[in-house]
């Protein structure tokens, strides 16, 4: 009879745990990926809500491996959703109201700061699944093998869409040296 | 592990691009409001069921899951609750003790 309700106990302290330890990184590859507070935050939270609903069996069928990913996995389904949602009603695309714009201001963009405006144009620029592959690697700094359990492909094809992604970054940027 | 690429002119500047951003203080408060609003609608299904309805054992079904998903999301509830109160508890052993001038807090 005690049993069960330690173990819900302990459940509870872990999943407090859980948001404790990955709620910045939640948020963060929210606001990058939806592009406002706004947004960001109502996803962060439909997050944890369906982390909190499936909780119990992640930590079963984890076998001990973080669970990092499987909450990542969730707002990376959540996040396409939203934005099936939003391409049945147009509004401002992503180069309207660019999160990586926001966070870094102008000034710091334009005073002596071009290389950092000229990545930020050719991310914009990049294929939606190779921003978030990005977004996942250097605000999160997953290695591969996480990325690919968060975006559902394997170890291979994750590796190959991050190292096509910043070839193709590199590639814009030295177009554009090039250009002057 | 980040073996598979070499470093490149472009991975520091992603790294700064890429900043991470805090989440606002008050979202630990939404998603405790979502898991007592999922609770109270729980509870309300509960409340409006008819017990006439409950004879029939294909009706058992629904209670059954609201109680599931009130419990569920009551237990939510006060994790998170417990998370506040123990933010705030620290705040305020830590303001009393500034003005006690020390003292050990939990």
């Amino acid at each position: 009879m005690v049993e069960p309700v330690s173990t819900k106990a302990q459940l509870d302290r872990e999943f407090a745990e859980l948001y404790r330890t990955h709620a910045r990184d939640l948020y963060s590859y929210a606001y990058y990926r939806v592009g406002n507070h706004h947004d960001a935050e109502d996803l962060t939270e439909q997050t944890f809500l369906q982390a909190y609903r499936h909780f119990e069996r992640a930590q079963r069928e984890s076998d001990g491996r973080p669970l990092r990913p499987w909450l990542l996995r969730i707002a990376h389904n959540l996040a396409a959703n939203h934005y099936r949602y939003r391409s049945r009603r147009p509004q401002t695309t992503l180069d309207d109201n660019s999160p990586l714009e926001a966070v870094h201001s102008t000034e710091e963009l334009v005073a002596g700061r071009d290389e950092l405006a000229r990545v930020l144009d050719a991310v914009k620029r990049l294929p939606d699944d190779r921003r978030e592959a990005l977004i996942m690697r250097f605000a999160l700094g997953m290695d591969n093998r996480e990325i690919a359990r968060a975006i559902g492909r394997s170890d291979g094809a994750t590796k190959v869409l991050i190292h096509r992604a910043i070839k193709q970054l590199e590639g814009v940027m030295a177009l554009a040296e090039a250009g002057g | 592990m980040h073996d598979e690429e070499r470093p490149s002119g472009v991975e520091p500047l992603l790294e700064r691009l890429f900043a991470p951003v805090e989440p606002p203080e008050r979202l630990g408060a939404r998603v405790e409001a979502r898991l007592q609003s999922i609770s109270q609608l729980a509870a309300d299904e509960l409340d409006g069921w008819e017990l006439a309805a409950m004879r029939d054992p294909r009706n058992w079904v629904r209670p059954a899951l609201a109680v599931l998903g009130g419990s569920a999301a009551a237990a939510g509830l006060v994790l998170l609750g417990l998370q506040r109160r123990h933010r705030a508890g620290r705040h305020d052993d830590s303001h009393s003790s500034a003005q006690a001038g020390g003292g050990s807090g939990r």
